[in-house]
């Protein structure tokens, strides 16, 4: 009782530390999105509206549409970022010559703040100044202008994803590949199996457990993709990139909709927890043995 | 933990096996689910958003004790 009651102790500067960062926030924002709440405006105090905001958020056409965006954003640059992680992890699994200067290289897009990606690409990508207009027109007659062009805006949202975050996939996955047994492997080698069979029944379901765990984790951050986004097309041209981050940041800060903002905060809250919980069910949830 | 969580886990006629927690969180997953979808189709048609209410706590209900 009293090793119990130490535990609790020991534990308590942390469960502060979450309730006040984390779960507080969470009820907070719940709670602000069952008000009507416009701090500048006239009436600065929060109104209770019951489920008004939910209601609203259910027929608001912007929103939906920026719903649709961002899960084909969140689709395309989680499984591209998947397999290029997983190709580069096997890449640097063997010994190569500058192995270690490419493994530095690759992981630097990863420490950088996710506004300077979004600078680094608006510079990269503007017609005239920019390298990747410049040379696609040199080499093939390709005309990229992210500004007029929904297809080439939404494409480069992505590959700037992809630049950003394959690194973690490729750090997670080789700390999960090299802590493999080589043993079956081996065994594998000597039943002669191909290269297919070992990543399908060996490599594969080895790693599942780290491959997703980084697919939840990429899938949670691509969902609130704000600042890169913001600052390489503000969301544009049209809605064509408005993804629901930058749609809460612009209901939120320039209309200084709170209430409505929390709504839709909550609402993608809701779809990611509810996308990674299928995801899990649908891979390593223990079956029910009578079903 | 992980041992309580395996000895109260249970199977039901979820698809797959689940302490109560799971089965309080999917009830609470499909409330909302079932409230988003009645604001949207049902409530236009004059059928308030309780009844949607009433039916997720009945459906709760019978997903905690038997799910």
């Amino acid at each position: 009782m009293q090793s119990k009651k130490l535990g609790w102790l020991l534990l308590s500067p942390t469960l502060f530390i979450l309730g006040l960062f984390g779960i507080f926030p969470f009820i907070y924002v719940v709670w602000v999105s069952f008000h009507e709440w416009n701090p500048f405006a006239a009436n600065p105090e929060k109104l209770f509206n019951w489920a008004e905001n939910y209601r609203k958020v259910v027929f608001d056409a912007q929103f939906l549409a920026s719903l649709g965006v961002t899960l084909a954003f969140v689709f395309f640059a989680v499984v591209s970022e998947v397999v290029i992680g997983y190709l580069l992890a096997q890449a640097f699994m063997k010994n190569f010559p500058g192995k270690s200067f490419f493994r530095t290289i690759h992981t630097l897009p990863l420490i950088m703040a996710p506004i300077i990606v979004g600078s680094i690409w608006k510079l990269m990508t503007t017609p005239s100044i920019g390298i990747i207009p410049n040379l696609l027109d040199t080499w093939f007659g390709i005309d990229l202008n992210i500004g007029q062009s929904a297809l080439a805006a939404f494409s480069i949202t992505v590959i700037m994803d992809i630049w950003h975050w394959t690194p973690l996939v490729t750090l997670s996955l080789i700390a999960a590949l090299v802590s493999l047994p080589s043993d079956p492997f081996e065994q594998a080698q000597i039943d002669g199996a191909n290269k297919r069979q070992v990543f399908w029944h060996i490599t594969l379901p080895m790693i599942r457990p780290a491959l997703i765990a980084t697919v939840f984790i990429r899938l949670m951050d691509a969902m609130r993709t704000v600042d890169e986004v913001l600052m390489l097309t503000g969301g544009g041209p049209g809605s064509a990139t408005r993804y629901v981050g930058v749609h809460i940041y612009k209901e939120v800060f320039p209309r200084t909709n709170y209430g409505y903002g929390s709504a839709i905060s909550v609402i993608v809250l809701y779809l990611s927890i509810v996308i990674c919980w299928l995801l899990y069910v649908s891979l390593i949830a223990p079956r029910n043995k009578k079903g | 933990m992980s041992d309580k969580t395996e000895n109260t886990a249970k199977s039901g006629f979820l698809p797959i096996e689940t302490n109560w927690f799971d089965r309080l969180f999917i009830s609470v997953v499909i409330w909302v689910a079932l409230s988003l979808f009645w604001m949207r189709f049902i409530e236009p048609l004059g059928l308030s958003v309780w009844i949607a209410a009433a039916i997720s706590v009945a459906l709760g209900a019978h997903i905690i004790r038997k799910g």
